[in-house]
């Protein structure tokens, strides 16, 4: 299990993070999304023991992370950026993981030789962004971790190698309880794979929830009326925000869809749909509310 | 055993009890029969154990399925009773291709001839059984 506790950061005069907390349990997976520089990599820098937080304390099974070697021995780490040594090729790498990892299994390694199909006297730099990125997994993979941390994991993946790497960790997950946060753009992505999730933005937490109740909560309304749109309705229901196309008002609104629907059908509308939030809409009301916004950028 | 829609907007534990439901008031899914375990699913479908998780607790919930400890989750034999809600919205549902499919012109006899043969054809498929 994963803790953060009032976390924060700074690099010289840039504060990265503010006293952000959150918590991954077992056998969970968690996806962080943002804005770009709001600090996920330097969260996740912080999870994997490179950076030491200037305040608050970051536990992985009630045990500090940073200089800690005996969990950096169980957790895996993929970075953005992947760095691997010269002239070193795919079983010299496989060696260096066995000899510093003790829950190394080759087994496991040679038994996701074929998945991968990278050939093992292949040389690292001449390999691709994306076989460099599928290396970094079969890596992490074998090495059995307890806890994975990845930033942008997928990027530069094809879309049968997307699904297969993700299969995998999820096997992980619900064989081993494995724990994972993953911090990304592609938030299509993390819906179907993330149970938590949380929205970091300029260096603070503004939401964090399990992602069913997140989408449970928050409604997209479209409504028209045959007449004018009645006066009192968006008095009366707590609008996030709307917006008006032709005759057609479109509402996100927060609370409990048996509620929403009660109290609209009392003004009567002459059509109503309500539809779940996608993730991405989320991400971007959320924001918006935080000044953050899609302005008309052509005006 | 079945696929999930990526693209749509509804919770992914959503759709999953509603295909397992539909697999199961549809037969394909018989009584008793062993539904398969949360990771083998999870890592097919390629979606959150948890998730999955969740969706075979509300299936067992609304009564559709039961599970035994250490062995899994399997088909209910009975029908399940508390389905008002449900059956509401189902309600609602049918009210707007009604007045859908009068807007276009298919008159109420046309429509009462429709809903006696889907009534003919359901009582049918349990007839057989």
């Amino acid at each position: 299990m994963i803790e953060v506790n009032g976390v924060s950061k700074s690099f010289a005069a840039l504060q990265a993070l503010h006293d952000v907390s959150l918590s991954v349990q077992k056998g969970s997976i968690y996806g962080l999304v943002g804005s770009n520089g709001a600090g996920k990599t330097t969260l996740l820098k912080i999870l994997a023991g490179i950076y030491k937080p200037d305040a608050g304390e970051v536990m992985i099974d009630s045990r500090p992370v940073y200089e800690n070697n005996s969990i950096k021995m169980r957790s895996v780490f993929i970075p953005d950026y992947l760095y691997c040594f010269p002239n070193h090729n795919v079983n010299d790498l496989a060696q260096f993981h066995a000899r510093i990892y003790p829950q190394w299994s080759q087994e496991r390694y040679e038994k996701l030789q074929p998945v991968f199909a990278i050939d093992g006297k292949r040389r690292i730099r001449t390999l691709s962004k994306g076989m460099q990125r599928q290396l970094a997994f079969w890596m992490g993979l074998s090495v059995q971790p307890e806890v994975m941390i990845l930033d942008e994991p997928l990027d530069g993946l094809d879309p049968v190698m997307r699904q297969k790497v993700k299969s995998l960790v999820i096997h992980d997950v619900a064989e081993k309880d494995m724990s994972v946060i993953i911090s990304s753009h592609n938030l299509r992505e993390l819906e179907d794979i993330c149970d938590h999730i949380g929205i970091l933005h300029q260096g603070k937490i503004l939401v964090q929830q399990d992602m069913d109740d997140l989408k449970a909560d928050i409604h997209k309304i479209q409504l028209a009326f045959s007449g004018d749109i009645p006066p009192t309705l968006l008095t009366e229901i707590p609008v996030l925000h709307q917006e008006r196309r032709g005759s057609v008002l479109i509402l996100i609104v927060r609370g409990a869809y048996e509620e929403i629907t009660r109290r609209l059908q009392a003004f009567q509308p002459a059509v109503m749909d309500i539809l779940p939030l996608t993730l991405e809409e989320i991400f971007i009301y959320e924001m918006g509310d935080n000044g953050y916004e899609i302005k008309n950028l052509i005006s | 055993m079945f696929e999930l829609d990526l693209r749509s907007r509804a919770p992914i534990y959503e759709q999953l009890v509603e295909k397992i439901k539909e697999l199961i008031v549809n037969n394909v899914l018989k009584a008793d029969e062993q539904l398969p375990a949360v990771r083998v699913l999870a890592s097919e479908l390629t979606v959150n154990p948890n998730t999955v998780q969740k969706a075979y607790r509300e299936l067992e919930y609304r009564g559709y399925i039961y599970s035994l400890p250490g062995k899994g989750s399997f088909v209910k034999a009975v029908v399940p009773e508390n389905n008002s809600a449900r059956l509401q919205s189902l309600e609602n549902d049918l009210g707007r291709i009604i007045s859908e499919m009068i807007f276009l012109g298919r008159s109420a006899q046309q429509i009462d001839n429709l809903v006696q043969s889907c009534l003919a054809k359901s009582k049918g498929g349990t007839a057989n059984d």
